[in-house]
């Protein structure tokens, strides 16, 4: 089935080849995930038993292979260590300039760094320093067949961070 | 006795843009193995080992190892199974074989590699590379394709350590000269530093030649058994003394190091390497790094122990990794002149340190009795190093 200007679901993918997670709860334990950025929270899995706070978040737990974990937030601003602007060559299904920063989460933060896309950003814009901020948006969504044969509509976000000065 | 792994022998195919299927192009890596070693029949190799990793994704392929094996009239009766470690799966293959020969389990391994990567549409080409990485958490940043990651390793390599551009280019124009005269290369070019500084930007500050090119190709090498080698070759045999494998992390999030540049991974890899070789990197005559980026051999050179953290673009700038210098690098012209078909890669680096140890490689380091491959792979998640000696250990 074709979506227009969304080239990876133009009948040239099945959903199983592109590079965005199946979230639904039929096919992943940590949908909570995805229904948290829904909800504007950037979260983990944090060990009932240990403590451990484990980025991505897990099923069980690395360090003591408990299975008693539970939802934690994660800092929404951070700021830039380093950052590269590809502006040619940037691959199907992202736009140019795809802005990438490797991110200092900060003292405070069970995890100390993350290396995300940076959008709403124009090139030139971004310096080592610059503070970024969380930023979630949706992605192609994509049909489920569920019992009986029936279709369900699986909507889909994901994250990237922005500039905090516009 | 001991039962101890040697490399025997080894081909490949042309590699580049290729006007054939992943199966053709094995065949004609391993035709051209088994010419290396006129005693050796098809029908005494009782192990096979393929390395590729995407053969599911381009050639819509899985179980390729029987595939080939029919295809090589191979009947392997130890092993028959298919290696994906993405860039490493060669080197892994050949530290598997290793493992298998000196258990007693095979006798004869042919270990062979290779991936299709151009499909009809290239655009096809691109897409499918974003599956090499972990895939729910960094592709969707579109970190899959690999310049943007290195470009920000070099932008952190320069920053911690004054590494310059110019230090960067000349790692592409020495390995481009020695592969300048590798017929099997995909790219035959004499490159000037005055070329490579005025290349066309990829990733800033990556230009065209700090990368290395998408490309078609297959490997093979045989590993026997110490005894079934000698009655099968008169050349010196080249021993398999150890290796080691390490992957501390998947995401990059979870990178191992205390900034980009800093390749914790790596440096456990290479401790445990050279401990099961014997042997410490003051005593590798030749090795065959992994220059997926010119960037990449600059920090492999210090974090392999080859010269002091931070120094590793003057000691490539000042010719101590050409031939003459303290340890002569990817004589073959390495990944940036070869190319990289993934699985095929650590293949292609096994033959040239065995024909180094041997004394018959294209540009000979004398007296070459201790060689070394390295691989990185994926987002740089993972670290294999393979140590050969004209000595066992």
């Amino acid at each position: 089935m074709a979506i227009l200007g969304i080239p990876i679901l133009e009948d040239k993918y099945p959903v199983t080849m592109d590079m965005w997670p199946l979230e639904a709860k039929e096919f992943n334990r940590v949908h909570q995930f995805y229904e948290n950025l829904k909800a504007g929270k950037f979260t983990t899995t944090r060990c009932r038993t240990c403590g451990h706070v484990a980025y991505p978040p897990r099923v069980i737990c690395p360090e003591c292979y408990s299975d008693e974990l539970e939802w934690v937030e994660l800092p929404k601003r951070g700021r830039v260590i380093n950052f590269t602007e590809e502006v040619r060559g940037v691959p199907l299904g992202f736009e140019s300039p795809l802005i990438h920063a490797w991110i200092d989460l900060g003292e405070g933060s069970p995890i100390k760094r993350i290396l995300s896309r940076v959008i709403n950003c124009p090139v030139g814009k971004l310096k080592e320093g610059s503070e970024v901020q969380l930023v979630v948006f949706e992605v192609p969504s994509h049909p489920i067949e569920v019992k009986g044969g029936e279709m369900r509509w699986a909507e889909r976000v994901f994250f990237a961070f922005e500039p905090v000065e516009k | 006795m001991a039962r101890r792994a040697c490399i025997i022998a080894g081909g490949m195919c042309k590699w580049g843009v290729r006007e054939a299927s992943l199966v053709d192009m094995v065949q004609e890596a391993a035709k051209e193995c088994l010419e290396d070693i006129p005693g050796l029949k098809p029908k005494d190799i009782d192990g096979f080992l393929f390395a590729s990793s995407y053969a599911g994704r381009c050639s819509f392929q899985v179980n390729t190892a029987p595939v080939m094996a029919e295809r090589l009239g191979l009947k392997p009766t130890s092993i028959c199974a298919r290696v994906d470690v993405l860039c490493a799966g060669g080197s892994t293959g050949i530290l598997l074989a290793k493992g298998l020969v000196e258990s007693g389990m095979a006798d004869i391994v042919m270990v062979a590699g290779g991936e299709k990567l151009y499909t009809p549409q290239k655009w096809e080409v691109f897409y499918s590379e974003l599956a090499s990485i972990d895939h729910d958490w960094d592709a969707p940043h579109g970190l899959g394709l690999p310049p943007p990651f290195f470009a920000l390793i070099a932008k952190e390599h320069m920053k911690h350590y004054g590494t310059t551009k110019e230090q960067m280019a000349w790692v592409s124009v020495t390995n481009y000269n020695y592969g300048s005269e590798n017929p099997k290369a995909q790219f035959q070019k004499k490159l000037t530093l005055e070329e490579a500084l005025g290349a066309p930007p990829v990733v800033p500050p990556l230009t065209l030649y700090d990368c290395c090119p998408i490309t078609d190709g297959a490997a093979a090498v045989i590993i026997a058994e110490e005894s079934r080698a000698k009655d099968l070759t008169d050349r010196p045999l080249v021993y398999i003394r150890g290796g080691a494998q390490a992957s501390l992390h998947s995401v990059s999030a979870n990178w191992p190091g205390e900034h980009l540049a800093d390749w914790a991974h790596l440096r456990v890899a290479a401790k445990r390497a050279y401990e099961s070789a014997g042997v410490g990197p003051e005593d590798i005559d030749v090795a065959q790094t992994h220059d997926c980026f010119s960037i990449s051999q600059i920090i492999e050179v210090e974090e392999l122990g080859f010269c002091k953290k931070g120094e590793g673009g003057s000691f490539i700038e000042s010719g101590q990794t050409r031939i003459g210098g303290k340890i002569p690098l990817n004589t073959d012209g390495g990944l940036l002149s070869c190319g990289h078909p993934f699985g095929a890669t650590g293949i292609r680096q096994a033959i040239e340190i065995m024909r180094q140890l041997q004394g018959r490689a294209r540009f000979q380091v004398e007296g070459a009795e201790i060689g070394l491959t390295h691989n990185l792979s994926g987002l740089n998640v993972e670290h294999t190093i393979v140590i050969y000696g004209r000595e066992p250990k």
